[in-house]
């Protein structure tokens, strides 16, 4: 984050920036940190690829990029990162999208022995964040227990989070746009996995998505957003909002809208064109098997 | 100085020409460009650069590692436009050295030299940025019809931006295409642009979108050795290291992008041949961020919902 934050502000809020290499703010009992690495190297891939079971990868995988959120009285913390959401697209693994020129392709005389592969390579994933409980390593001896029988998950709610008080204007002290992994489908479109993060006096809040636009199919956007309002106590609530839209360009024609892949490089301008498929709402709690 | 020589320097500064010279520009490199194979022959020794996308600034830190044309020959793989922010300067720069040293630099196309995928990834909206209508994108698109498919140094090396094609086993059949089209959703010529090699095939493959090539080891085996060429030098994909051997030697992808799309972090890599064919990699890093212009790197925090 190059970008100047008003010392006043900050002080005002109680927020203290990172002071080591890190990259972030302590605020109300949350350490929030972001890291921007460089793509991996082809060693690292061939071990990511073994772990993960599979010879495909994005062509842009931020393997040491993530977001980490940490609550120190609690334990919770919730992160974000490219191996998480690539298991996460594995376990899904949806079939692949046929782009148009397939239909031409499959007129071509095919060549003697022919493989045709088969895996998803949108790189579709359901990932909405990764949570653990972890404490300081100080508290880790009287914790430890905690740790091992302590899980976070999330349970459905009613709640809502508060778009309204989001749109106000309170100034920023801390953000970040932390790309997971990319991949441009060798110039058929995005596949795009980012998380965003914004921190204000009075709460933090993040946009996890993914991103895939097939040129000329289908466009998918897996939208998962977190809300926390800062208090002071023990046990933080944290709101999760997970919404799937996705259209295919056919329905778009349909629709009247304009059908060219140009008119679709920013999803947060054509969200709304895209019908919502899945929305729900979720409330992080711990349980404990004491 | 001549105009072209004032051009060339306006260029390398990264400020873009007039309408009407590069309307002129494109007209002189249409005669230059004809009259090319599409396996166009190239001496050695020679330079071999992949792809640049529009990142001029990081194009300079190339000429800086490789030496200036024309005192170097330079062979470059293609996309020099699209994704990067100065895709405009980038392709004038090269192609106004192509018209001055016609037989120092060789301009290989690549997929993105295509009408269809600049609409979509960059050019165009720069072209339309920067000059206020599309005709720069046409005069430049039209040159694009132009640029050769391959080349072929010294009888030994064989080089094209993406791959081979099922439907071609000699160079003959490359020296017949028809290639001054907008390059074509299959066959031929859409397979030298597009197709990739693939490790975990061993002849060929068909990709899971249903279309584009993948080919294996045994593909690039029976090729070479039928063109009896030493090794294919091509382009098309990202590698973080800058440079890529796979199936024995036999194929060699080199990426000319440092810190690709400004995030990536990866080196690039160019390839000396000396007259002998013997093989040098020099690989460097993006150019400073205080040596390029704005924009910043990162987008400013929104208040994003």
């Amino acid at each position: 984050m190059d970008v100047e934050v008003d010392d006043k502000d900050l002080k005002a809020a109680g927020a203290e920036v990172l002071t080591d290499d890190r990259h972030g703010l302590r605020i109300h009992g949350w350490e929030i940190v972001s890291c921007n690495g460089s793509i991996l190297n082809s060693s690292s891939l061939i071990t990511w690829e073994e772990k993960l079971k599979t010879s495909h990868l994005p062509e842009m995988v931020f393997g040491e990029s993530c977001l980490v959120l940490k609550h120190a009285t609690s334990g919770t913390k919730i992160h974000f990162n490219a191996f998480d959401a690539l298991t996460g697209w594995k376990q899904e693994a949806l079939p692949p999208v046929e782009v148009p020129a397939a239909a031409q392709w499959k007129f071509r005389s095919k060549p003697f022995q022919q493989v045709i592969l088969d895996y998803d390579y949108t790189f579709t994933t359901p990932y909405c964040g990764s949570e653990t409980m972890e404490f300081d390593t100080e508290k880790r001896n009287s914790e430890e227990f905690l740790e091992a029988s302590c899980s976070p998950c999330w349970e459905d709610c009613e709640e809502q989070i508060d778009v309204v008080a989001l749109a106000s204007k309170e100034p920023i002290l801390f953000y970040d746009e932390v790309v997971l992994y990319e991949d441009e489908l060798a110039d058929n479109g995005v596949s795009l996995l980012t998380v965003k993060v914004r921190v204000m006096p009075s709460c933090w809040f993040l946009l996890l998505r993914f991103w895939l636009r097939v040129d000329g199919v289908l466009m998918r956007l897996r939208d998962t957003r977190m809300h926390c309002a800062f208090s002071d106590s023990a046990n933080p609530t944290v709101l999760r909002e997970s919404c799937w839209r996705e259209a295919t360009f056919e329905a778009l024609a349909a629709k009247g809208y304009p059908t060219d892949s140009a008119s679709y490089s920013d999803p947060s301008i054509i969200s709304q064109r895209l019908p919502i498929i899945m929305h729900k709402t979720q409330k992080l709690k711990v349980h404990c098997n004491l | 100085m001549s105009d072209l020589d004032r051009q060339i320097e306006q260029l390398k500064r990264c400020e873009p020409l007039k309408e009407s010279e590069v309307k002129a520009l494109c007209l002189k490199a249409m005669e230059i460009l004809v009259e090319e194979s599409n396996v166009q022959r190239v001496d050695a020794p020679v330079t071999i650069c992949g792809d640049i996308h529009g990142q001029f600034y990081d194009m300079k830190e190339l000429f800086k590692v490789g030496g200036d044309c024309p005192k170097t020959n330079y062979m470059f793989l293609g996309d020099f436009v699209d994704r990067g922010f100065y895709s405009v300067e980038t392709f004038l720069l090269l192609l106004a050295l192509k018209v001055r040293y016609p037989d120092r630099i060789t301009l290989i196309r690549g997929n993105h030299e295509s009408r269809q995928i600049t609409q979509v990834y960059g050019f165009y909206d720069e072209c339309l940025r920067k000059y206020g209508s599309v005709s720069v994108w046409r005069y430049c698109t039209d040159i694009f019809d132009y640029l050769s498919l391959s080349a072929l140094i010294e009888n030994k090396v064989f080089s094209v931006h993406g791959g081979l094609s099922p439907a071609i086993s000699t160079l003959d059949q490359i020296r017949t295409i028809d290639r001054k089209q907008e390059v074509p959703h299959d066959g031929a010529m859409c397979d030298l642009l597009w197709s990739d090699p693939e490790d975990i095939v061993d002849g060929w493959g068909l990709s899971p979108r249903g279309a584009g090539f993948l080919f294996g080891d045994s593909v690039v085996t029976s090729f070479n050795h039928s063109n009896n060429i030493d090794y294919i030098c091509r382009a098309h994909q990202l590698v973080m290291e800058g440079y890529k051997w796979m199936f024995k030697n036999q194929i060699v992808t080199v990426w000319s992008a440092p810190n690709y799309c400004y995030r990536c972090g990866n080196v690039a890599a160019i390839l000396e041949l000396d007259e002998n064919l013997n093989k040098q990699f020099r690989v460097f890093d993006a150019a400073p961020q205080e040596s390029r212009g704005a924009p910043a790197k990162k987008p400013a925090p929104d208040y994003f919902l």
